[in-house]
């Protein structure tokens, strides 16, 4: 046996984002996995104690690239919790669809850099597609492609525009009818089972001790999810489901993501039906002179990934005094991995880590 | 069901506050030998999800608040909505805690995290070297008295702007 040290990533075929992992193999065989992260350490945490509560909003969203919109959220409601804001019933219902385009978008996305890995181009090249089809809806709601900074203290920026509703049942039903080609050239192909079946296998067990959200947790048959446990903004109106499988491999976890996706799409119909008229936005106090009461929270939404969370304290003036961030990357993308890498393939690494969904902006923050 | 928690930490535990929040947020602040057992005793009780590892640095108080997260799997029940936050002060010039890895396996990181940006120690941890800094800083840069526009004229204003190296 001749132990090798080999650096997968951030120069790597196999990476996707900037991270990297060292790798000590024998032959094809990973004995231990060393994740390194900080590639992208942009030190948000601390930027944000230096500028006021509204000033956050840019940054907040530049923290996760793919799905900046939970970041937003979780962030508007830390400051509702603690500057004791209310948020009209029309503004949650917007907000719950604007999510919920977001985590079909990022999960496009995730389907784009999954195929991509295991050779499926031209999957990736639709699923690239598709999701540009809803950053053209984010792009007429907000102005912005990507970093939209939408959601506000208090709602959301702005109503929906004339038309808008139609627009994204057009959208969704272009995407909906898309799925049987993505089923019958990627998610029910051959190669894609072999390729992913009994791959990066998490007991059930091991994932209970090792404090997985997300698809991660719900690959290995529970439905643990944070729109069911703690509603936030419109879920606890809208009936739906929680895609549930048990093999606990990447093919559970990215099969998870496609019945999320289809769930999702379900779930923005239903809201639209039952969106109420009113008010989208109770303007907060000038944000110059905006000062929150001192106290601290802990709240937290379903991102695409699974629980985020953000613990913020304020100690009464207009700067927030602390702010971290429970990323659900963090815990898969450097403990979980390290686990689940141990005795894998080095063919396979760049799969699972892509199956745990891990993006690496989000881990280093 | 939740007043009986409460009484029960109180109760088990000297020393320690409890305060429920709107009936979700359940904080708990203790002295730092206590934590141990507290996680523990609190693991038990079905919070078996370590969800998140804080410190806030108090400066005037010349102290470091290390909190602890806990939430559990349970869905549709009473306990689900509940997050359990277990607060800890610390003494800011010899910043040092029990490691939580005994209790709780996936601390490791957010431990690591901690001790990178706050300079605080943890006990018994197997590998607490860096996690995202390439370089070891005189202060620990999330600490309050690590000043960004300082720490940013001192270092990048002595670069000499392009032409003028000779």
């Amino acid at each position: 046996m001749r132990e090798t040290i080999l650096n997968f990533g951030p120069q790597h075929l196999g990476m996707v984002g900037n991270f990297s992992i060292t790798l000590s193999v024998d032959g094809d065989k990973v004995i231990k996995a060393i994740a390194s992260p900080g590639y992208l350490h942009r030190g948000f945490e601390k930027l944000m104690e230096n500028r006021t509560w509204a000033q956050n909003f840019p940054l907040v969203c530049r923290i996760n690239v793919i799905e900046p919109d939970s970041m937003e959220m979780v962030y508007a409601m830390g400051v509702e919790k603690l500057g004791k804001i209310e948020v009209p019933e029309r503004a949650q219902f917007i907000r719950s669809i604007y999510l919920e385009l977001a985590r079909v978008a990022s999960h496009l996305f995730g389907a784009w850099a999954y195929a991509n890995m295991l050779g499926f181009d031209t999957v990736a090249q639709w699923a690239m597609y598709h999701r540009d089809l809803i950053l053209d809806l984010f792009e007429e709601l907000t102005g912005a492609r990507v970093y939209h900074i939408y959601i506000n203290p208090g709602g959301v920026r702005r109503d929906f525009p004339k038309g808008f509703k139609e627009k994204i049942i057009k959208t969704l039903h272009t995407i909906g009818g898309c799925i049987p080609d993505y089923n019958d050239t990627f998610f029910d192909n051959r190669i894609f089972y072999k390729r992913a079946q009994n791959v990066g296998k998490l007991s059930r067990e091991s994932a209970l001790l090792y404090g997985a959200v997300g698809q991660v947790i719900r690959a290995v048959g529970i439905p643990y999810d944070i729109r069911k446990v703690e509603p936030y903004a419109a879920y606890d109106k809208v009936d739906f489901g929680i895609p549930v499988r048990d093999g606990g491999d990447a093919l559970s976890r990215i099969l998870i993501v496609r019945d999320e996706m289809i769930e999702s799409v379900h779930m923005i119909f239903k809201l639209l039906d039952m969106m109420p008229e009113g008010e989208v936005w109770n303007r907060p106090p000038n944000p110059f002179k905006w000062n929150i009461p001192q106290g601290e929270a802990y709240v937290r939404v379903e991102s695409a990934r699974g629980e985020l969370g953000l613990y913020m304290v304020s100690n009464g003036t207009d700067k927030p005094y602390r702010v971290h961030f429970r990323t659900p990357s963090f815990n898969h993308g450097l403990y979980i991995l390290e686990k689940v890498l141990e005795g894998e393939n080095i063919a396979d690494v760049g799969n699972i880590m892509m199956s745990l969904y891990v993006v690496a902006p989000e881990i280093d923050r | 069901m939740n007043k009986k928690l409460i009484d029960e930490i109180i109760t088990t535990f000297k020393n320690t506050k409890c305060q429920m929040i709107e009936n979700k947020r359940l904080i708990i602040n203790t002295k730092k030998d206590i934590i141990h057992p507290l996680l523990k005793y609190l693991k038990d009780k079905e919070f078996t999800r370590l969800a998140l590892i804080s410190c806030v640095d108090w400066i005037n108080d010349n102290e470091f608040e290390i909190i602890y997260i806990l939430t559990s799997y349970l869905l549709e029940h009473e306990k689900s909505e509940i997050n359990v936050i277990v607060k800890t002060r610390i003494a800011r010039d010899k910043p040092q805690i029990k490691s939580i890895i005994p209790i709780f396996e996936n601390a490791e990181f957010y431990e690591r995290e901690i001790c990178e940006m706050f300079g605080v120690h943890f006990e018994g941890h197997p590998r607490l070297i860096s996690l995202f800094l390439e370089i070891k800083y005189d202060i620990p840069p999330f600490r309050k008295d690590f000043i960004l526009r300082e720490f940013c004229e001192n270092t990048f204003d002595k670069i000499p702007p392009v032409g003028d190296e000779k």
